[in-house]
């Protein structure tokens, strides 16, 4: 028996919103520790990793494991209908057919109730093991979405550098090229607005922006999101949700591959 | 749930296989019933036998049976001796194989080819025969003009260089092209001494250079000639020659040449001879002379020895064997049998085997024994654009000058030439011809593409679809390995080069393709190989000429347009609107006999009636008494008047069917039946060439007119049959039901007569036939054929019924326009659509239908669908396509990977539909077959639903279910259940760690001490249970891979040996591959187990 109640619809909402476009079925695996999600993308170029903390529902309850399989464009027809102040609880019996969401209108003494049919997913358990990056670069989220939509319409990659002065996003493409250097810089009235750099050794390396941008999706989730680099690693993008994170997992381009 | 769904499907092939096993085993015994075979030869045979080399080692046994019947006797190569063959004591009868131009001292002559009945080859050289051509004579034109003409003719085209013109004639024809009243008007008859002078002749006149003495002074521009026609077909007309048809000449009408070095042979032939073309007696295709000669054919193969990666080339791979089988025609059974190989080759049981040294010398030899054997007829597969020219740029390569000699004349090299041969009715396609003058080639390849669709042509599937056998297919590169190992290794690929020249002689047999053609020869008179070179204008032109000769008419040479133009369009046949459904009542076909030529028939529609009013004004004709206009208002005189040359065709065509059917009834031989059949066909197929070619109009005679009345009147017949049948079969007279015509096509209605019993129905049909027939003109006729019963009509030209021919048992499942014969989609659809055809016809049952349909999706959606199912194959027939297809991009990736076993031009791509980033398109996501396996690459399975069977099915199901219950097969719950693979490649796949999963209840195992093991905690006393689950699972998979593997072994033939067979078109292979890949991963999961045993 699953039983999770979320504060605001929204976060469920947003999540499923950034992640849809990268994954189409997917097994949400509940337990003791919360709800999580590991999945992806059809070209295995990406993958995408979510942890909804039970510190973040309240009340939770998993009495066993339940991995419950979704097909996240009925997920979100359905989340669209929710208000994004509603309060969410998730239900689901041990050996579940579907799952139920109820969503409760504070202000208006509203309830509304869906169930969504579940699917079977047969689906290999994948997962990056967690490495020690050589930089970490912490910026605001709407400045990493304004430079992948910038220089997406130039080229369909972009290389990051990350040097102890810096980082700099550069592309080049048909009709020109471009570049966006970000120095480190610490804003005093507001920490989210500050860009950090923490850097054992210098790296560069070249990534899809089709793929970024769509990772972007997932800004509103949080004021910042944290890239983390390493030579011939994957990138890993993560936006804080307070109660979990959601994060990103990007093949580095290699050589002329396409 | 799940494990039963797959212990099923398992199930369900186990059962196939065995199927296949014991058709092999019951083959087997009737062998060993054989007794044991007694071959001379001494063969050490490491290996066991397969039973192809058993099949040879009967075959000498056999043939040894048959010594004294047969003339020729086993392994020996040349014709019967000449010994009591004396020249100009007998008569020279023989069946004339192959006739081109060419020379005897000075002239030129016809030479034909052919074979006689004791099986001595003939070259016979017919002098004096003289090509010519007719101009109209003009106004005031007279005999006595005739010489200063040809004078003219002369001093004008020959400018010096020798004489052209041989004579010229004054004499009474008709032209074909339009009604003249009836009355023969005055044409110059020009002959040339030289066959290769008339175009030169005929562009003078047409030019208008040739205004003789101001005669044509009223014609403007070009003055048109009349008769253009080959040389060689101006000769089987006037002779009344057809193609393959026996010739005689009296002892004393020809002159026998001798062989020896200076005596003037120009051929190899046996007999070779020359006579005036008068002498030659042609003897038309009728009793007697419907036999055939005993001619001698060859099929043959070579093998080379590649480079890895790359298409042999024959500048620098070598020929490594080349294997050959010779047949008389009638016999069953191949009297030589032979592989010439290079390196020594273990011997093999019945078979010949000639080892060399060098590759020149095996070359060199090869040449000598195919003069030596002197072939009729040389077939093989895809020998017109492989094994011909490789052979002949190889001993280029090598600079054995000797041998490109397999033509029957002396000192005429071959050589392969490329040609494009285009028609409306095969499209564009590149070839080689190689010329052999003399005799025939089949190109089994070439014929099957001509004649059938398939999914797919290689040798391999070919036989598979034809004689019910897999072959191994040994990849090119394999070749070089066997080649380079031992000679027990080369005896193996012997093996499979004589099984590869064996097998187009079997096709042939089977296909009866040699019988079938001979007979199209001779129906429509055109040499043999006119038939796979051209198209099918040139058989109506000879039948045309044929006709046009005994009436005196001569056909106008109409300039033909360039194949780019656009065609004039007409209105096609009628199409009643289907009144779609599911019916369960008997649905009664009335089909029109031969539809186009009846109507051309019953009303003498044809180029020598076809007229214009004011013409019928100024002869005071009468309508309808002597002439009648058709629906598009064309004008056509009646039989009273003139009798159409095509009515008299048709006439002829439709006899000789009627006679050859009814021979075909009573003979009990079955060469002769074979013949016969051929026959019939023949002449159906001309017979309905025919409204075809007036409709051309970038043809030779294209006469719109005609084939838009034909169309026109057509549409009405099916409008009146209509309205007749539903007229009568009504309540109000008498009947049960209301009959109503729910579906009607060019040339057939269909009726629902209402009544549900089967006999009812049919005797209604046969009554409605012959009501409905005596309202229109003879001969036209309605004919009751069969009854659909149940029917499923989905549109237009698409349905599918149960075809009824007598009220006690079907005879088979008819569909149209249905997916179950189209190539450019996967075999699944194929399957999915023919057992639901199959459940909702034959058995009758929807639910099971549904039911079925429903768990293919959910195995499709849970990747339990066998690959081969899901291949897809399309050729790649250019380099340049305008918009990106899947299978030229994957060509070109697969050119990436490795630019060897990359298919190539002319070949068919295999491939799949894998997951792709989102929006991908289409043509990114094709990958190769074999790569998918390898890397375990997620198939699209959400592609193959939507895109291949969502909408047949959604055709069929909707006329029975309705459109929202049949949307409901799509999206239903079974569809909630899929699997999601993990490639072992991929930009991620590098990096990330897989994490295991509970087997019981497919929780990661995250927890230090479930790591690596198989349970979570909550399913630990479960563990047990899974372990045999999964322990039965391993062993299903293995005795399915064994299976599988003892399959492929079967096929090869040889129990003994590892399976070396690539062959991407056999469904099994595909199967193997997973088989294997399966068994390893689910033995991985086994060991999962073991972690959770140690650590307890």
């Amino acid at each position: 028996m699953l039983e999770a109640r979320l504060e605001q619809a929204q976060i469920l909402k947003k999540v499923v919103e950034a992640i849809k476009d990268l994954v189409q079925d997917c097994n949400f695996d509940c337990n003791d520790a919360g709800i999580q999600l590991q999945a992806m993308d059809n070209s295995h170029v990406a993958l995408v990793s979510m942890k909804l903390g039970s510190e973040g529902f309240s009340p939770y309850r998993c009495d066993r494991n339940i991995a419950l399989g979704i097909n996240l464009n009925s997920l979100m027809k359905v989340l669209r209908a929710a208000a994004n102040d509603d309060l969410l609880t998730l239900k689901a019996e041990d050996q579940p057919d579907s799952l139920n969401l109820l969503f409760e209108s504070s202000s208006q003494d509203r309830l509304s109730e869906y169930d969504i049919k579940l699917m079977d997913i047969d689906q290999e358990h994948l997962g990056i093991p967690e490495t020690e990056y050589a930089a970490t670069i912490t910026l605001p989220s709407a400045e990493f979405q304004r430079i992948c939509r910038d220089l997406s319409a130039l080229s369909e990659s972009v290389s990051i550098e990350a040097t102890k002065d810096g980082v700099k996003f550069e592309c080049s493409g048909d009709i020109g090229n471009g570049s966006v250097t970000l120095r480190p810089h610490t804003n005093v009235e507001d920490d989210d607005k500050s860009t950090k750099i923490e850097l054992t050794e210098p790296v560069n390396l070249t990534f899809s922006l089709k793929y970024l941008v769509n990772f972007c999706k997932a800004s509103s989730l949080s004021a910042t999101v944290k890239l983390c680099l390493s030579n011939e690693v994957p990138l890993l993008v993560e936006y804080q949700m307070g109660v979990g994170y959601l994060r990103f997992y990007l093949a580095p381009k290699i050589g002329d591959e396409e | 749930m799940v494990a039963a769904v797959s212990k099923r499907v398992l199930g369900d092939q186990t059962a196939s296989h065995n199927n296949h096993f014991n058709s092999t085993a019951s083959k087997k015994r009737k062998l060993d019933g054989a007794g044991p075979s007694q071959n001379q030869k001494h063969t050490k045979l490491s290996q066991a036998k397969s039973s192809f080399e058993e099949d040879l080692g009967r075959l000498t046994q056999e043939i040894s049976d048959l010594k004294g019947v047969n003339a020729e006797t086993d392994q020996k190569w040349a014709r019967p001796s000449m010994d009591d063959w004396k020249p100009n004591e007998i008569d020279l009868v023989f069946q004339q194989i192959d006739t081109e131009e060419g020379y005897w001292s000075g002239k030129a002559c016809v030479r034909l080819f052919g074979v006689t009945e004791t099986g001595h080859s003939v070259l016979l050289h017919v002098t004096n025969f003289h090509h010519y051509l007719y101009v109209q004579a003009p106004v005031g034109f007279t005999q006595s003009d005739l010489p200063r003409y040809g004078d003219f003719l002369e001093h004008r085209i020959a400018a010096g260089g020798g004489s052209i013109i041989a004579g010229t004639e004054l004499l009474m024809r008709e032209n074909l092209y339009g009604f003249q009243g009836n009355i023969q008007s005055p044409y110059i008859k020009i002959t040339v001494t030289d066959p290769k002078h008339i175009p030169k002749v005929r562009r003078f006149i047409e030019e208008g250079d040739s205004n003789f003495d101001g005669m044509w002074n009223g014609v403007s521009g070009g003055i048109m000639t009349f008769d253009n026609i080959q040389y060689i077909m101006r000769f089987m007309v006037d002779t009344k020659m057809s193609g393959m048809s026996w010739v005689e000449v009296k002892k004393d009408k020809y002159t026998y040449v001798k062989p020896g070095l200076n005596s003037g042979r120009l051929g190899s032939a046996q007999i070779e001879a020359f006579c005036h073309y008068r002498d030659l007696i042609t003897h038309q295709a009728e009793g007697e002379w419907s036999k055939m000669a005993p001619l001698r054919v060859m099929s043959f193969d070579i093998e080379c020895a590649g480079r890895k990666g790359i298409f042999p080339d024959p500048k620098i791979d070598p020929v490594i064997q080349i294997a050959s089988v010779v047949t008389r025609y009638g016999d069953k059974q191949p009297f030589i049998r032979n592989v010439f190989c290079l390196d020594t080759c273990a011997l093999i049981a019945g078979c010949q085997i000639c080892e060399f040294s060098k590759e020149g010398q095996m070359l060199r030899a090869w040449t000598k024994y195919l003069q030596e054997v002197d072939p009729d007829v040389i077939i093989g597969y895809n020998i017109a654009n492989f094994d011909f020219p490789y052979l002949l740029d190889r001993a280029r390569t090598l600079r054995v000058d000797d041998f490109p000699f397999w033509t029957r004349l002396n000192g005429i090299e071959s050589e392969a030439r490329g040609t494009t041969f285009s028609s409306k009715q095969m499209g564009n396609r590149e070839s080689k011809t190689t010329n052999t003058n003399g005799r025939i080639q089949l190109d089994l390849l070439q014929l099957v593409q001509r004649d059938y669709h398939l999914r797919s042509y290689t040798l391999n599937s070919v036989s598979a679809h034809f004689l019910n056998e897999q072959k191994e297919d040994v990849h090119h590169t394999m070749i070089t390995e066997l080649f380079n190992g031992t000679p027990e290794s080369r005896r193996r690929l012997a093996i499979y080069c004589l099984k590869d020249a064996y097998l187009p002689q079997r096709l042939m047999d089977k296909l009866m393709c040699l019988i079938n053609y001979t007979e199209m020869a001779r129906v429509t008179g055109v040499p043999f190989n006119f038939l796979l070179a051209r198209g099918q204008q040139v058989k109506f032109l000879s039948q045309l000429f044929r006709k046009a000769g005994e009436q005196r008419l001569v056909v106008p040479n109409r300039e033909q347009r360039g194949g780019g133009g656009e065609e004039e369009q007409y209105e096609g046949a009628t199409v009643i609107e289907p009144t779609r459904g599911f019916y369960k009542e008997p649905v009664a076909t009335l089909d029109f006999a031969s539809l186009y030529p009846s109507i051309m028939m019953a009303h003498n529609l044809c180029y020598t009636t076809l007229t214009k009013q004011e013409h019928m004004d100024k002869m005071g004709m009468k309508l309808d008494e002597d002439y009648h206009i058709t629906p598009t208002g064309d004008v056509f005189v009646n039989t009273s008047v003139r009798k159409g040359l095509l009515v008299t065709i048709f006439e002829d065509l439709l006899g000789a069917r009627k006679r050859a059917k009814n021979d075909l009834k009573n003979e009990t031989d079955p060469f002769k039946k074979a013949v016969l059949n051929g026959r019939q066909l023949a002449l159906k197929i001309s017979a309905n060439s025919v409204y075809g070619l007036t409709g051309a109009t970038n043809g030779k005679l294209p006469c719109l007119a005609i084939a838009s009345s034909c169309t026109s009147y057509g549409r009405q017949m099916i409008e009146a049959t209509k309205a007749e049948v539903e007229k009568r079969y009504t309540i109000a007279n008498g009947y049960t039901h209301d009959a109503q015509v729910i579906y009607g096509d060019t040339d057939s209605v269909m009726v629902k007569f209402g009544p549900k019993d089967l006999k009812t129905v049919m005797d209604m049909g046969e009554e409605a036939a012959a009501y409905v027939s005596s309202k229109f003109i003879s001969p036209i006729k309605l004919e009751f054929e069969k009854v659909y019963f149940p029917y499923l009509l989905i549109n237009k030209k698409r349905y599918a019924g149960l075809y009824w021919t007598n009220p006690i048992k079907h005879d088979k499942m008819d569909s149209k326009g249905i997916e179950t014969v189209r190539r450019d989609n996967c075999r699944l659809v194929q399957t999915v659509i023919e057992t639901v055809l199959k459940k909702i016809l034959i058995d009758q049952d929807e639910d099971g239908a549904q039911a079925y349909v429903k768990d293919m999706i959910s195995d499709l959606l849970q990747n339990k669908i066998d690959m081969s199912n899901l291949v897809i194959t399309k050729a790649l027939s250019k380099e340049e396509y305008a918009a990106k297809q899947a299978h030229v991009e994957l060509a070109e990736r697969m050119k990436k990977r490795d630019a060897g076993s990359a298919p190539t031009l002319g070949d068919r791509v295999a491939y799949v539909i894998v997951k792709g980033a989102g929006g991908a398109k289409n043509y990114e996501k094709s990958e190769d077959p074999i790569y998918v396996l390898e890397h375990n690459v997620p198939i699209d399975t959400k592609y193959y639903l939507e895109q291949q069977l969502a909408k047949p099915l959604h055709r069929i199901f909707e006329p029975i279910l309705g459109a929202k219950k049949a949307d409901q097969l799509l999206t239903g719950d079974h569809t909630r259940t899929i699997s999601v693979a993990a490639p072992t490649m991929g930009g991620l796949m590098k990096f990330a760690k897989k994490t295991q999963t509970c087997m019981g209840c497919k929780t990661p195992l995250t927890r230090k001490d479930e790591e690596g093991g198989a349970v979570c905690h909550s399913c630990q006393p479960r563990s047990a249970e899974l372990y045999q689950k999964t322990l039965s699972k391993v062993s299903d998979l293995e005795v399915r891979f064994g299976r599988l593997w003892t399959q492929c072994q079967r096929c090869q033939e040889s129990l003994h040996c590892e399976v070396i067979c690539s062959s991407r078109d056999c469904p099994i292979f595909y199967m193997r591959m997973k088989a294997k890949k399966e068994v390893e991963e689910m033995g991985k999961e086994l060991k999962r187990f073991d972690y959770g045993l140690s650590a307890w």
